[in-house]
C-alpha cells in the first residue's frame, strides 16, 4: 500500500483546485454519472436490501467515483488523487484481525459480509454524548461498561470543566480531553473492565493538539482514535496531523465518515456510493482499522431513518462483499432514553448493520446532541439484538425492520425526548430506576412475541 | 499564586479590545508613562551599566507598567489583567531550585544575583535548522560531552525524507517526533542521557506538534519551552501548550524576544518590557525559568550594543528582585568558524552572566542559515560564562566594550562563516581546523582580558 | 420567443442549476426587451421558489440547492447593474452576515442555510469555517448587515455565539443586529440563555427567522 508520506506529499503538492469547484464540477457530476451508469436507485420499500447484484454495483460506481474524484485538501486546496492500481493494492493490504483492548478484555475485530454468523463487534456507549458533569460521566460510562456483550466503549463528550463550560482549542479543551479519557479509565477499573479499548478517543476533544494530550494520560495501543474525513471526501491538516501521530504511536484508527443524507451525495443512492467509496479512502488515508460509516440525515439528524437504514445497508453490503477493511455502523437515534421509541430505533438500524455485514457502535439518544440524556440500557438491549440477528437473511431482518419503523418513523420529527441519566438512573447507586426496567422487560417480550427473538438478557441490571 | 485555572478564565472572559487598541492606546502610552516617571534611558557608552538604583527603578517601572497594562489575547481579543497583589503572590512561590535532568545529569537551576560568583546554568548546543538528521546527532552529541553543559537546546530539522517540514501540517508533527528521537541519540552516544532537554519540541511550532514530540523523548527530562508573542500578547495554542505542562513535571522556559524597535520601542522600554515579562513567565506561562533574548527588529542578532544594554540592565532589575531564574538567550550575525562569532558570543554571555543571568547559548548567523551552527562556540561560550562569574560590572563593561570594537562595525555585512560539511569530518567529530579557531579564541580570551578557562570539553 | 417560453426557459435554468442556460436565458430576454426587473420577479424568482419547495420535500439537497444559487447569482451580476444604471433599486429582503463559529469547521448546515437565504432574497456574506467572534462583527459594520447568523455543531463550540453577543456588546452595536443561532448542539434553552434573537433547529428555519427579524428591524432593502 502507497505510503503515508505518499499521501502528505499529495496532500501539500496535488493538483490546485478550489473548494466550490470540487463540490460543484468534480464531486456531484462524478457522483451523478456513475448513479446512472451503474443505476443505483433508492428503494424504500426495503430498507434492508438483499440484492447481492446491487451491492457490487454500488461498489463498482464507488471506486470508479473515487478514481475520477480523489479526496479535497482543505487547508492545501488541493486534490489528492488515486489510481485504481493504488485502491487495489490498499484493499490487498488491509488488516486482518486488529485487536482492541487488552488482557481479559482483549477483543479482536471481526471480518464479517452480509448474513454472516460471525458475531457482530459491539462497541458501546453514549457516542460523543455531551455530559454535564465528571459524576455523571463516570457513571454514564460505568453503566455502559458493564453491559457483557460490550467489546469496546464509546466514550461521551465533556463539556463542563470546574463549573466552567469547555471551549473547543483552548486549554479547557486540553484539561476537558485530559479528565474524559482520565474519567474513562476510572469507570472501567470500577466495572471490573480495565482492559476494555476506548474506540473514540478522544471525545471531547475537538483539535490534534487535544487528542494528543489526553493519548498522554490513558491511552494505549490498544485503542482507537477516531479520525474522520469531513463531508464529504474532504480531509484537512488537522486530521492528518492526528494520523501522523497515531501511526507514530502505534494506536489505532477509526476511520470515520459522517455522511450527509441531503448533503453534497444527495440522496440515499448517493450516499451509499459515496460510503462505499470512503473505505479503500480509510485504508489509504486515514490508515484505519476499521471504517466506521453512519448516514445522518441533515435536517432530521438521525441514522434511523428508513433512507439512512437503507444507505448504510447497502453501503455495508458493497463493502463487505469487496473490501478487507471491517465497518463497524455507528447510529444516532431520535427518541431519548427511556423512551419505547429509543428501543425500537437502536434495534432497527443495528441489525439492518449486522445483517448488511457490519459491526455496530451503539448508540446516541435524542439525536445525541442533548445533555445527559445517555443511559446503558437501550445499548444493551441492542446488542443482544444484534448478536441474535447474526446469521439471519437480510429478507428476514428487512421485515424486522419495516415492523420496527412502522412503531416509530411517523414520531420522528417530533420524537419523545425521554429523560436524563439522572432522572432513569440512581445516580449514586448507578442503577436504573423500577420503571426503566419495566419498560426494558415489556420491549424484550415485544421482540420474542412478534419477531421470534428470544434475547439472551445480559444486562446486568435487570 | 493565582491558579492557572483563572488565567484561562480571564483569556476567555477578560475585557474586549481590539489588537489595534492594545497595542497603540495602551501598551505604547503606558510604556512611555514608566520611562519618563522612572527616568530610564539608554547609556551607549556603558553596554553593561553598574547602578543597583537604575536597576531598581527598571523594575518598580516594570510592575507599574504590568499592572496597567495586562496582557492581549489574540484569540479572543481579550486582556488578562493582574493586580499588584497577584503579581507580588507570584514573586512570593516562585520556583526555587528547580532540577533538571535526571540521575548523574541532573542539574539545579541556580538563582542568581548581579556579580554573584555561582556559576550560572548554561545550556546550548548551537544548532538552528539543520538538513540532515546525522548533523543533529553529532551536534548534540558533541556539546553535550562539555562537562559544563547543563542541557541542550536541541536543532530544528528542516525536511522530512526530503519533504520540506511545514508548520501546522502532518511534515512538522513527524518533524517534531524525529527531532526529539534524534537528540535523545544524541545524549545517549555521549554519554549524558539524563541531561534535559530544554526547547522541546524544536521543530514544533503548534501545540499539537509539542505535544506529539513530546511523547516520544522522556518526558521527566524533556521540557517545553512556550513563548509569548511581541509584545504581552498570548494565543489560545500557546496557553494550550501550558495546559498540557500543568499535568506534567514540565520546568517549563519561558521565552521572552522582546524587540528593539518594535512596540517596545528602544533599549530602555526594552529593559522595563524584559523585567516586566517576568512575573508574566510565573503567572500565565507557568515557567521554571524566564527565558529572555532582546534582538533588533531589522536583524535577529543579539550582540549589538543596544540589545547588549538592554539584556544587562533588564536582568539586573529582575534578578535583583524576583526568585525566577533568568537564563538569557543569544545569536551571533557572524557564521561558525569566525573569529567574530566568537567576539559576538563572548560580548553578550559576559553581560549577562556579570547581570545575574545563566545563559542559553544561541546559534551562529541568527540561526538563519541550514547548517551554519555550533557547537564550537556554544562551548567557548560555556567557557566564558564560568570564567566571568563573580566579576564586576564595571570590569566586565571594559571587556564587552573592546569586544565591541572588534566587530560592531561588522554586524550590517557579517561574514557567513561554514556550514557543518566543512568543519566536522567523518568521525562525526569537529575537524582540526575548528578545534584549532576554537582553541586560539579561547587563548586571545585569556591572554587579553585574563580569564581563565577549564578544561572540560574533550577539545580543551 | 413568446414572453412566457422565455421566462419559463429561466425558471428550469435555475431549477436544473444550470449557470451557463441561465446567463443565456438571460442575455435572450434581455435581447428581446424585457425589463431585468421582470426577468428577476417572473422568470428566475419562480424557479427558485420551486427549489425552496423540492428542497422542503426532500426531492432534492444541497448540491441542486448550491447549484441554483449559483446560477442565480450569476444572472444578478448581470441584471443587478442594469437596474441601477436605470436608477431603479434590486429589492432585498436584507443582509446576512453568515459563519461557522471559530473551532468549529462543519460547514453542510451552514451551507444549506446560505441557500436558502440567497433563494428568499437575502445578500449573503458567508465568512467560511472556524471564524473568530469579531469577524462576525466586523463584517456586519462594514457591509450594514441586519442579521448575524451563527452556526455550530458541537458542545465545544457554542459558546462561541455567546461570545459573538458579548463582541457586540462591547462595541456597543448589539441593537444593529439580530443574532440567530443554529447547529447540531444548540437549542431553544441556550439561545435564550445567550440573547440570541432566534434559534433555528433546521436549516430550513433560518430564512424564516431571518424575515421575521428583519420585518422587525423595519426595514427591507
Amino acid at each position: 500500500m502507497l505510503s503515508f508520506l505518499e499521501v502528505v506529499d499529495r496532500a501539500l503538492n496535488g493538483p490546485i483546485c478550489t473548494e466550490k469547484d470540487f463540490d460543484l464540477r468534480i464531486f456531484v457530476p462524478n457522483l451523478r454519472k456513475v448513479l446512472q451508469k451503474y443505476n443505483i436507485k433508492y428503494d424504500p420499500q426495503n430498507p434492508v436490501p438483499s440484492d447481492d447484484d446491487l451491492a457490487d454495483r454500488v461498489w463498482e460506481a464507488g471506486i470508479e467515483f473515487l478514481i475520477e474524484t480523489g479526496l479535497f485538501c482543505l487547508d492545501t486546496e488541493r486534490r489528492i488523487i488515486f489510481t485504481r492500481e493504488e485502491i487495489e493494492s490498499a484493499i490487498d493490504s488491509g488488516p486482518h484481525g486488529c485487536v482492541f483492548g487488552e488482557g481479559k478484555d482483549a477483543r479482536v475485530m471481526p471480518r464479517r459480509s452480509p448474513e454472516d454468523k460471525t458475531p457482530p463487534f459491539c462497541s458501546v456507549g453514549p457516542t460523543s454524548a455531551p455530559v454535564s458533569s465528571d459524576w455523571i460521566y463516570l457513571q454514564a460510562v460505568k453503566g455502559h461498561v458493564m453491559n457483557p456483550l460490550s467489546d469496546a466503549l464509546t466514550m461521551p463528550c465533556l463539556t463542563v470543566v470546574d463549573g466552567r463550560q469547555i471551549v473547543a482549542n483552548s486549554p479547557l479543551g486540553i484539561e476537558g480531553s485530559i479528565r474524559a479519557i482520565l474519567l474513562v479509565r476510572e469507570a472501567m477499573r470500577r466495572a471490573g473492565r480495565p482492559g476494555m479499548a476506548v474506540v473514540n478517543g478522544v471525545t471531547t476533544a475537538s483539535r490534534s493538539q487535544e487528542h494528543i494530550a489526553a493519548h498522554h494520560f490513558g491511552m494505549r495501543k490498544s485503542d482507537a482514535f477516531e479520525i474522520g474525513t469531513t463531508h464529504e471526501m474532504k480531509i484537512d491538516f488537522d486530521s492528518l496531523n492526528k494520523i501522523t501521530y497515531a501511526l507514530a504511536s502505534g494506536t489505532l484508527i477509526f476511520g470515520e465518515n459522517g455522511l450527509i443524507i441531503g448533503g453534497l451525495a444527495g440522496g440515499p443512492a448517493g450516499v451509499a456510493v459515496v460510503q462505499a467509496a470512503y473505505n479503500p479512502v480509510d485504508l489509504l488515508v486515514l490508515r484505519a482499522a476499521v471504517q466506521h460509516p453512519f448516514p445522518t440525515h441533515f435536517d432530521l439528524v438521525t441514522s434511523s431513518i428508513r433512507e439512512s437504514i437503507w444507505a448504510r445497508s447497502l453501503g455495508n453490503q458493497a463493502a463487505t462483499r469487496n473490501s478487507t477493511l471491517p465497518v463497524v455502523n455507528i447510529g444516532y437515534s431520535a427518541g431519548g432514553p427511556m423512551t419505547k421509541m429509543l428501543f425500537y430505533e437502536h434495534a432497527a438500524w443495528c441489525i439492518a448493520s449486522v445483517a448488511s455485514g457490519g459491526s455496530i457502535e451503539v448508540g446516541g439518544a435524542g439525536r445525541g446532541v442533548t445533555l445527559d440524556f445517555t443511559s446503558p440500557i437501550e445499548p444493551i438491549f441492542a446488542s443482544e439484538m444484534a448478536h441474535a440477528v447474526a446469521g439471519m437473511t437480510r429478507k428476514e431482518v428487512n421485515k424486522i425492520v419495516q415492523s420496527l419503523l412502522a412503531k416509530y418513523e411517523d414520531k420522528i420529527r417530533t420524537p419523545p425526548p425521554g429523560k436524563k441519566y439522572q432522572e432513569c438512573f440512581d445516580a449514586t447507586a448507578g442503577m436504573p430506576i423500577k420503571e426503566y426496567n419495566k419498560m426494558d422487560l415489556e420491549v424484550r417480550k415485544e421482540m420474542a412475541d412478534e419477531f421470534g427473538i428470544q434475547l439472551k438478557n445480559t444486562s446486568p441490571f435487570l | 499564586m493565582l491558579s492557572f485555572s483563572e488565567v484561562v478564565y480571564r483569556a476567555l472572559n477578560g475585557p474586549i479590545c481590539t489588537e489595534r487598541d492594545f497595542d497603540l492606546a495602551i501598551f505604547v502610552p503606558n510604556l512611555r508613562k514608566v520611562l519618563q516617571k522612572y527616568d530610564i534611558k539608554y547609556d551607549p557608552q556603558n553596554p553593561i551599566p553598574a547602578d543597583d538604583d537604575f536597576a531598581d527603578r527598571i523594575w518598580e517601572a516594570a510592575m507599574e507598567f504590568l499592572v496597567a497594562t495586562g496582557m492581549f489575547c489574540l484569540d479572543t481579543e481579550r486582556r488578562i489583567l493582574f493586580t499588584r497583589e497577584e503579581i507580588e503572590g507570584a514573586l512570593q512561590t516562585g520556583p526555587s531550585g528547580s532540577v533538571y535532568g535526571d540521575g548523574k545529569d541532573a542539574r539545579i537551576m541556580p538563582r542568581r544575583y548581579p556579580e554573584d560568583k555561582t556559576p550560572p546554568w548554561c545550556s546550548g548546543c548551537g544548532a538552528g535548522p539543520v538538513s540532515k538528521e546525522e548533523y543533529v546527532i553529532n551536534i548534540v552529541k558533541t556539546y553535550a560531552e562539555d562537562a559544563l553543559s547543563d542541557g541542550i537546546t536541541a536543532p530544528c530539522i528542516t525536511n522530512v525524507d526530503g519533504l520540506p517540514v511545514q508548520a501546522g501540517s502532518p511534515t512538522a508533527i513527524e518533524g517534531a517526533i524525529r527531532t526529539i528521537i534524534l537528540t535523545r541519540e544524541g545524549l545517549r552516544r555521549a554519554g549524558r542521557p539524563g541531561l534535559a532537554v530544554v526547547n522541546e519540541v524544536a521543530s514544533a511550532i503548534k501545540a499539537a506538534e509539542h505535544i506529539a514530540g513530546h511523547r516520544f523523548g522522556d518526558p521527566k527530562v524533556d521540557h517545553l519551552e512556550i513563548g509569548l508573542i511581541h509584545e504581552l500578547k498570548i494565543d489560545l495554542d500557546a496557553l494550550n501548550k501550558i495546559m498540557y505542562t500543568q499535568s506534567l513535571n514540565n520546568l517549563t522556559f519561558a521565552e521572552n524576544g522582546v524587540i528593539i524597535g518594535g512596540y517596545a520601542g528602544g533599549p530602555a522600554g526594552v529593559a522595563v518590557v524584559t523585567a516586566a515579562y517576568n512575573p508574566v513567565d510565573m503567572l500565565v506561562v507557568r515557567g521554571a525559568a524566564q527565558h529572555p533574548f532582546i534582538v533588533p527588529i531589522e536583524k535577529g542578532t543579539t550582540s549589538r550594543r543596544d540589545c547588549i544594554w538592554a539584556r544587562a540592565a533588564g536582568l539586573q532589575a529582575l534578578s535583583r528582585h524576583s526568585p525566577l531564574p533568568a537564563v538569557g538567550s543569544g545569536y551571533s550575525s557572524a557564521g561558525p568558524m569566525t573569529k567574530m562569532s566568537y567576539y559576538e558570543f563572548a560580548a553578550w554571555v559576559i553581560a549577562n552572566v556579570v547581570s545575574g543571568g545563566s545563559c542559553e547559548m544561541g546559534v551562529p548567523y541568527r540561526g538563519v542559515l541550514i547548517d551554519h551552527c555550533g557547537p564550537m562556540e556554544d562551548i567557548f561560550a560555556n567557557g566564558i560564562a564560568h570564567a566571568v562569574a563573580g566579576m564586576s560590572r564595571k570590569e566586565a563593561n571594559k571587556i564587552v566594550l573592546a569586544l565591541l570594537a572588534k566587530y560592531e562595525d561588522k554586524i550590517p555585512d557579517p561574514p557567513t562563516g561554514k556550514p557543518y560539511p566543512e568543519y566536522y569530518d567523518t568521525t562525526a567529530r569537529p575537524n582540526k581546523e575548528c578545534i584549532a579557531l576554537y582553541r586560539e579564541m579561547r587563548k586571545e580570551m585569556s591572554d587579553e582580558f585574563g580569564l581563565k578557562f577549564r578544561k572540560t570539553s574533550p577539545y580543551g | 420567443m413568446a414572453k412566457e417560453a422565455v421566462f419559463e426557459s429561466l425558471k428550469s435554468a435555475i431549477i436544473d442549476g444550470e449557470r451557463d442556460k441561465t446567463l443565456a436565458a438571460v442575455d435572450a430576454a434581455l435581447k428581446q426587451g424585457i425589463a431585468p426587473a421582470d426577468i428577476i420577479e417572473k422568470g428566475m424568482s419562480p424557479g427558485m421558489k420551486e427549489v425552496g419547495e423540492k428542497f422542503a420535500r426532500y426531492e432534492i439537497y444541497l448540491p441542486e440547492m448550491m447549484m441554483a444559487a449559483e446560477a442565480w447569482e450569476g444572472a444578478m451580476k448581470v441584471l443587478e447593474p442594469k437596474i441601477m444604471a436605470a436608477g431603479g433599486e434590486r429589492k432585498k429582503t436584507g443582509k446576512v452576515v453568515l459563519g461557522t463559529v471559530a473551532g468549529d469547521i462543519h460547514s453542510i448546515g451552514k451551507n444549506i442555510v446560505g441557500a436558502m437565504l440567497k433563494m428568499s432574497g437575502f445578500e449573503v456574506y458567508d465568512l467560511g469555517i472556524d471564524v473568530p467572534a469579531s469577524h462576525f462583527v466586523t463584517k456586519a459594520e462594514e457591509v450594514g448587515a441586519d442579521v448575524i447568523a451563527a452556526s455550530a455543531l458541537m458542545s465545544t463550540t457554542m459558546t462561541q455565539q455567546k461570545n459573538i453577543i458579548e463582541h457586540l456588546n462591547a462595541r456597543g452595536v448589539r441593537a444593529k443586529y439580530a443574532v440567530l443561532v443554529g447547529g447540531g448542539s444548540t437549542t431553544q434553552d441556550w439561545a435564550d440563555q445567550i440573547g440570541a434573537d432566534g434559534y433555528g433547529r433546521t436549516a430550513g428555519d433560518a430564512a424564516t427567522l431571518a424575515i421575521k427579524a428583519v420585518a422587525k428591524k423595519g426595514g427591507k432593502k
